[in-house]
């Protein structure tokens, strides 16, 4: 658990990813997993129509990206928008189903109200309207406000569990990072004493005059190699980079085919 | 949630920070009621001193906590409903002024409501709550001698790792040093330095610290309670709006101060509790439960384990 919280800390520390933005996307969709099937087959509106007056709505996974630049929004509140949506999901009814637009609602309901709460100042919801492109006017907004509060019965507290448990999937490579660095500082320390004792050795085979060429080789290769764990350690250390091996492959498998499910649901 | 018509509003009791009281009448139990409205901007939403005060006070049930019982939510109007207390601690403290001269409250009275301050506030603590705006208007006290902690429109939930605080937080007088100076790492010491303020205002009958800005603030603070520095407070140099220029000050002798403008004799155990709240290091000011444990209060925490 310890090792979690301090995944947790250093999560909240790092900016915002695309990969985060992604995570909130999948959790967003399995709100309401079966919402938007409804409305999928209903055919595009005439093109005059639709291009006047409603935006098109965009992609959740595009809506969230453009609310997480225009907003400068901070991790932290970003991301407790998760407990919110899964409370969401136990408490909705398992088939329940809504506008094409509904998830959209649902997440930036959920953001909207993470703002609030967990920071001393927040947008108001006139520039909610602003960040969303126009998509949902202010009384949208209002609305969509005031239902969330209600469905979630005012009930907004998020603990540390509750954040450990929901963001796990985020958590878990920073968690394995940050052992594997244990385990180098340790294999480091060990490695530093070796290389301490093979110099004292040396000397000591100085003092006798027999210095042996194997005895030096393997002193400069264990300095290496101590400078390898160095540079791999500070890499581990830097928040951003820290996602680059493990997540990467995590990413390749799963996220491809979630875009491919996110232009269904899009339409 | 229920519906406003179960409810009869009766006359206006004061402005709050963001809304209007009045007096309510429970028609199905026949209870009074304290009904805090709050009318919905169309342009803000829901806001979130309201969104705080509701999810943070839901959850607060405790003897000295002002109980929230219900919320109506409607397009454009918010109700609060409360329990009702028959004033607060201003009021009264005001109500007893001679003339011009503010007198302090009895000594035993004193003592019992800074013990049921002290108890809500722990609670509060408990819970990983900051209340971060306690002075005399927010404690809430009725005809039995209760007082109760009130208006959690500038409370935060604190213990998880989210963004920093503001330290525009506090009514002025009752503000800490380290807030004043810009810090935003505050935790529960916060609260704390308001109770010993709020503590010697009770004592005499007239506020500890009353500055004009927050610069008179520190100012007042220091004439009376030394001027800090790195050794008494190691780190105060990193706070944003430190000043090594500070002018320097002694400790002056708080009894003989308070003593001034108090009918009965202070007792060096009151004295020390006070030292205890309004340590100008946050490290070392009392935690609530700490306080709750100080000899003073011998006579109350005696009797509960009795």
């Amino acid at each position: 658990m310890e090792s979690y919280s301090k995944a947790l800390n250093i999560l909240m520390k790092s900016p915002v990813t695309d990969e985060m933005i992604q995570y909130l996307t999948r959790t967003t969709l399995q709100v309401l997993p079966y919402g938007n099937n409804q409305s999928y087959p209903s055919p595009p509106g005439s093109p005059s129509a639709s291009l006047s007056k409603q935006p098109r709505l965009p992609s959740l996974r595009t809506f969230i990206t453009r609310l997480v630049r225009y907003t400068n929004v901070y991790t932290p509140t970003l991301l407790t928008t998760v407990c919110y949506l899964n409370k969401l999901k136990r408490i909705l009814p398992k088939d329940a189903k809504g506008l094409p637009s509904t998830i959209h609602r649902l997440f930036l309901a959920c953001l909207i109200i993470s703002a609030k709460f967990h920071n001393d100042s927040s947008p108001l919801n006139k520039h909610w309207t602003r960040y969303t492109d126009g998509l949902f006017s202010l009384e949208d907004i209002n609305l969509m406000e005031r239902q969330l509060l209600q469905l979630l019965n005012w009930n907004l507290r998020v603990t540390n569990e509750d954040l450990i448990l929901d963001l796990q999937v985020l958590l878990e490579p920073i968690r394995e990072h940050i052992e594997i660095t244990k385990i180098q500082k340790k294999k480091l320390q060990q490695y530093k004493k070796q290389a301490r004792q093979i110099k004292y050795n040396k000397c000591y085979d100085h003092q006798r005059s027999v210095s042996t060429l194997s005895n030096l080789s393997s002193t400069s290769t264990l300095v290496n190699n101590s400078y390898n764990s160095l540079s791999e350690m500070k890499s581990a250390m830097n928040g951003p980079s820290l996602h680059s091996h493990p997540i990467d492959i995590w990413h390749d498998s799963n996220i491809s085919s979630y875009g491919w499910n996110l232009e269904q649901v899009a339409i | 949630m229920s519906s406003g018509s179960q409810f009869k509003q009766l006359e206006k009791l004061g402005n709050g920070t963001y809304a209007t009281v009045y007096k309510g009448l429970n028609k199905t139990t026949g209870e009074f009621v304290a009904l805090k409205e709050v009318k919905l901007d169309s342009e803000e939403g829901t806001p979130s001193t309201a969104i705080r005060e509701i999810s943070l006070m839901k959850e607060l049930k405790h003897e000295n906590i002002v109980r929230l019982y219900d919320v109506i939510h409607t397009e454009n109007k918010l109700t609060l409903v409360f329990e009702y207390m028959d004033k607060d601690l201003k009021k009264y403290m005001d109500s007893r002024t001679v003339g011009n001269a503010p007198v302090g409250l009895e000594l035993h009275l004193v003592k019992y409501f800074q013990w049921q301050l002290l108890e809500g506030l722990a609670f509060c603590h408990e819970n990983k709550i900051l209340h971060r705006d306690l002075k005399p208007q927010n404690l809430l006290i009725n005809k039995k001698g209760q007082l109760k902690i009130g208006d959690f429109g500038l409370a935060r939930a604190f213990g998880i790792p989210v963004n920093t605080f503001s330290s525009e937080v506090v009514t002025l007088w009752y503000r800490a040093p380290d807030v004043l100076m810009g810090s935003r790492t505050y935790s529960t010491s916060i609260d704390i330095w308001s109770c010993g303020c709020i503590l010697a205002e009770m004592i005499t009958g007239k506020p500890l610290f009353p500055g004009t800005n927050e610069e008179e603030q520190l100012k007042l603070i220091f004439e009376t309670m030394g001027t800090p520095n790195e050794q008494s407070w190691p780190g105060i140099s990193s706070l944003p709006k430190y000043n090594p220029g500070f002018p320097q000050h002694l400790p002056k002798n708080l009894k003989s101060i308070l003593q001034a403008h108090c009918a009965s004799d202070l007792d060096d155990t009151l004295i020390a509790l006070l030292h205890g709240l309004l340590q100008l290091n946050p490290d070392m000011r009392l935690s609530a439960k700490q306080a709750l444990h100080h000899p003073w209060f011998a006579e109350y925490y005696q009797q509960q384990q009795q």
